[in-house]
């Protein structure tokens, strides 16, 4: 069973707190959960929906299409009208005139009077949302009581009479479809409820928040910026409860030189932002290297360039990650690719960052980081807090000398030692310098800093897993991708299996550095290899080549804003074989259907 | 703790020219901490980069020697971090109210509990002599050869206007002065703010040891500290006189809770001394469920 809901309404008119409560409905009710929210750049008008898709299986990704819209304004039919199944349905409010558009035939309309149910309820117009969450779980049947109790834990902190007035409203929607669906009802399923066991419901972005927490993040400094804000918000709300103290700084540069203090003097810190402020970061992330200095950094990718499409999402900055900041030195480059992987590595990172004394970066994207995926609690055995070289009892040192911070070490790795210590002085700098840390500009020691900074390397690499694979060992043919498009991939293989297609698919999570033994041998166990890239010009493509020496067969690419859906794979993927594999190497794909949320005024609505 | 100055020598040589009056700065500035018995390894002195901007290796306590203009972000953090260290901030004025000037206003809003010593050479000084922010009015330099025609940037006032809590400008020729005025800012609890008049013998031809010897006098206890509004106008008094009237000394102090004394997180235990292996996030896992 796989069914999902759309809520569409004009942006600021709640549906992303309504697409919450939804999915807390299906998740306890032992579905599996995918919320994915789609919205503009602005705070009131333009369009905002999201889908609450919801699973008897395991699912990981959100649907082109889907079963019931619900419509709060007559933009939102507008929107989702050709996006309905067959046998699907349109919940609208009553006074919205649907003359104007040509519903698909096999779709149905079921207008309710949200506002006069609201009006009977007593209650007023904010509640219009939790009255059409009602209607349509009505529509499938879904126990009140799931939705009466999701209100309370809702609405609870603002009083007893809010809790009971959000119910009263639900309850007049919830009969009033209850009553009014008609023959409606058989072209929908109904969905009952399997088990009440609780899952958790999180999106990327506070996966790798608390993932972070867990992992001994104390610090984190950050300036808000569309998508990776919510990952501050969620630090700041529950700052007291996890005792860390979270910076809200002047600009980006701040946040990210921040971060690299509280690092110097012995806790583990983090950044996040997105290209604009990574931007702001380079220089200090630079130096975080060449002082050595242990830093996290969460880049969650929006469309670029500059100020792009700041609410949609893309996979671009990756070279930009790659290469930020003047001079060579080495960095981590992480990509979850689903909420697990999200927390693991948001805690794994500043285990890498410290052991190796460099700047990890965990790379998202806007799709991974805001959507909402339903999951069980993770896993904390088997992540472990390992600190690196840090010593605290030091012998006196002999006058006039320093300790030696950058001392020249096989493995690269120096012992750091932090303010408070006795014995340990020393200056951390953003200079070349010799082993103490003072300037030095000597041509040996300049070499041997490099040489020792780099040495580091070889110890990564062996913490650096292979990709991994997903769907059978063999195949016929497989997706390749990076980061957050394991989702639909993974969806993919399931459609494509429905259509007689054998497939699977090679996930990369570590994508710097690379490791060009085991790179190659995962890529020589594929027969026909298809990466799929959110982006123009198949950035880790390009460094697969560079650093690996190897290449998939097809690269598609996909840079309108969204990320795949599993549908546009499964049909690539689909076309691919139907030609045996014949044709262009590069394929460029669009959304067929133009539309535009931010400007609504261009539909005459 | 009992401190002396050679405790906080290094061998390293200091490489700045001969009669800087950074040199005046860093002997103040030992004599500081000497005087109020700074351990050295619980004092961290950050800094940007220039010429002035060398200075924490100079002194033998931890340092932290950033990129241009972010010595404040990183020493705050710092602070953060770890509030039972001693956290110092150094830099030019081209790091301090250039470069770096968004930092310097908005940490005064914070009143996080440290100390930030700008030498004020009104030249560019590491990159051999350009206009700087402080550079006044007609003087000739490699970016201006018609001479400056921008308002000199007023650090002191931009201080009171921006909440900071101790606000002093001090002469690196008069260093006895300057010393009892960092001790007085290192023992402020807040943020506190020391503009140093730091001739500059290479580039700066104006603003010489002559030029200063004339002009600054000393505030005394006439000066109410605590007048925000006088300590304003002292703040103008150079523009008023024409430059001939130049005060130095503490021009207002004010006691107000420090940032970190409102974070319940750090009360009682610094981060950097939180329980890694301690750590629970089972409420968490139940709100989101
Ligand atoms: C981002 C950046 N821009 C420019 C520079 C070059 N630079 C180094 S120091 C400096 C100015 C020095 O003047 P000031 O801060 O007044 O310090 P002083 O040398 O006079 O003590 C400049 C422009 C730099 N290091 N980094």
């Amino acid at each position: 069973m796989m069914f999902s809901f759309k809520i569409g309404a004009q942006a600021g008119a709640g549906v992303m707190v309504t697409g919450r409560m939804m999915a807390k409905c299906f998740t306890r009710g032992g579905f599996h959960v995918v919320e994915y929210p789609e919205y503009p750049s602005l705070v009131r008008g333009g369009h905002n929906v999201v889908e609450v898709a919801v699973s008897d299986k395991q699912m990981y990704s959100p649907t082109q299409k889907c079963d019931v819209v619900i419509a709060l304004n007559k933009d939102a039919i507008f929107y989702h009208k050709d996006f309905v199944k067959k046998g699907g349905v349109i919940i609208y409010d009553e006074p919205i005139d649907t003359k104007q558009f040509k519903i698909p035939k096999d779709v149905h309309l079921l207008p309710v009077p949200l506002i006069k149910l609201i009006e009977k309820a007593g209650g007023n117009n904010n509640m219009i949302n939790v009255v059409a969450l009602a209607s349509a779980l009505a529509l499938v049947e879904y126990p009140f009581e799931i939705l009466a109790k999701v209100i309370e834990d809702e609405f609870g902190r603002k009083g007893a009479e809010i809790v009971k007035k959000n119910i009263d409203a639900a309850t007049e929607g919830y009969n009033y479809v209850t009553e009014n669906k008609g023959d409606v009802v058989n072209l929908v399923k109904t969905i009952k409820p399997t088990s009440n066991a609780r899952k958790m419901l999180i999106a990327g972005n506070e996966a790798i928040a608390l993932g972070a927490v867990k992992g001994g993040m104390k610090f984190y400094s950050a300036y808000p910026m569309t998508p990776a804000s919510s990952i501050l918000h969620y630090l700041f709300a529950n700052e007291r409860n996890f005792n860390i103290v979270v910076k809200q700084t002047e600009d980006e540069i701040a946040a990210m030189n921040y971060a690299i203090g509280a690092s110097f003097a012995g806790v583990r810190s983090m950044t996040g932002t997105s290209g604009g402020g990574f931007a702001l970061m380079t220089e200090a992330l630079g130096m975080a290297a060449l002082a050595e200095t242990p830093i996290v950094t969460a880049l969650v990718q929006r469309v670029g360039p500059s100020t792009g499409m700041p609410t949609w999402t893309e996979q671009a900055d990756l070279r930009f990650a790659l290469h930020a900041s003047q001079g060579d030195f080495l960095r981590v480059i992480l990509a979850p690719g689903d909420v697990d992987e999200c927390f693991y590595l948001g805690a794994e990172a500043f285990n890498l960052a410290e052991k190796y004394q460099l700047p990890v970066i965990i790379i998202s994207d806007k799709f991974l980081a805001e959507t909402v995926f339903s999951t069980e609690r993770f896993d904390e055995k088997k992540m472990k807090i390992e600190r690196g070289k840090i010593v605290d009892n030091l012998p006196a040192l002999e006058p006039n000398t320093r300790y030696k911070r950058y001392k020249l070490t096989k493995d690269g790795v120096s012992p750091r030692v932090f303010p408070g210590t006795p014995n340990g002085m020393h200056v951390g700098t953003s200079y070349e310098h010799d082993e103490t840390g003072f300037s030095s500009e000597s041509f040996i020691m300049r070499t041997k800093q490099v040489d020792k900074r780099d040495a580091k390397l070889a110890g990564l690499l062996k913490e650096i897993p292979a990709p991994e694979v997903y769907g059978p060992k063999k195949a016929p043919v497989t997706i390749v991708c990076w980061g957050s498009h394991k989702l639909p991939a993974l969806d993919a293989l399931g459609i494509l299996e429905n259509n007689g297609i054998k497939a699977n698919v090679l996930h990369f999570s570590y994508l710097f550095p690379l490791d060009k033994n085991k790179i190659e041998k995962a890529m020589k166990q594929c027969t026909k290899t298809v990466m799929f890239e959110n982006n123009s010009t198949g950035q880790f493509t390009g460094m697969l080549k560079q650093y690996c020496d190897v290449e998939p067969d097809f690269l598609v690419l996909k840079y309108d804003g969204r990320q795949f859906f599993a549908e546009q794979m499964a049909e690539e993927i689909g076309k691919l074989v139907k030609k045996k594999f014949k044709g262009d190497k590069d394929i460029r794909i669009c959304e067929k259907e133009d539309l535009e949320y931010y400007n609504q005024q261009r539909y005459g609505l | 703790m009992v401190v002396s100055i050679k405790d906080l020598d290094v061998k390293e040589k200091m490489q700045w020219c001969p009669g800087c009056g950074n040199f005046g700065i860093v002997s103040a500035l030992k004599g500081a901490i000497a005087d109020l018995g700074l351990a050295p390894h619980e004092t961290v002195i950050c800094s940007g980069i220039g010429c002035s901007s060398k200075l924490p290796h100079y002194l033998d306590t931890y340092g932290f020697e950033s990129i241009h203009g972010r010595g404040l972000p990183v020493a705050s953090a710092i602070k953060l971090a770890n509030n039972n260290l001693n956290v110092i901030s150094v830099g030019g004025d081209g790091d301090g109210y250039g470069i770096g000037v968004q930092h310097f206003v908005h940490i005064m809003r914070r009143n996080y509990d440290l100390t930030y010593i700008v030498h004020n050479n009104q030249i560019y000084g590491l990159t051999t002599g350009q206009a700087s922010p402080t550079s006044m009015m007609g003087m000739k330099t490699k970016t201006t050869p018609w001479g400056v025609i921008e308002e000199p940037f007023r650090p002191l006032a931009t201080a009171i206007n921006s909440g900071a809590t101790f606000v002093a400008r001090g002469y690196a020729g008069d260093p006895v002065h300057l010393k009892e005025l960092i001790k007085g800012a290192i023992a402020h609890k807040g943020f506190a703010f020391v503009d140093v008049f730091q001739p500059c013998v290479t580039f700066n031809k104006i603003n010489t040891y002559p030029w200063f010897q004339q002009r600054v006098y000393k505030l005394d206890g006439t000066h109410d500290v605590k007048d925000k509004w006088a300590a304003m106008q002292k703040a103008y008094e150079d523009e008023k006189t024409n430059y001939q009237k130049v005060p130095i000394g503490l021009f207002y102090k004010v006691e107000k809770p420090t940032y970190e004394s409102q974070l319940p997180q750090i009360k009682d235990v610094p981060l950097v001394k939180h329980d890694l292996k301690k750590i629970d996030i089972s409420m968490a896992y139940k709100e989101l469920e």
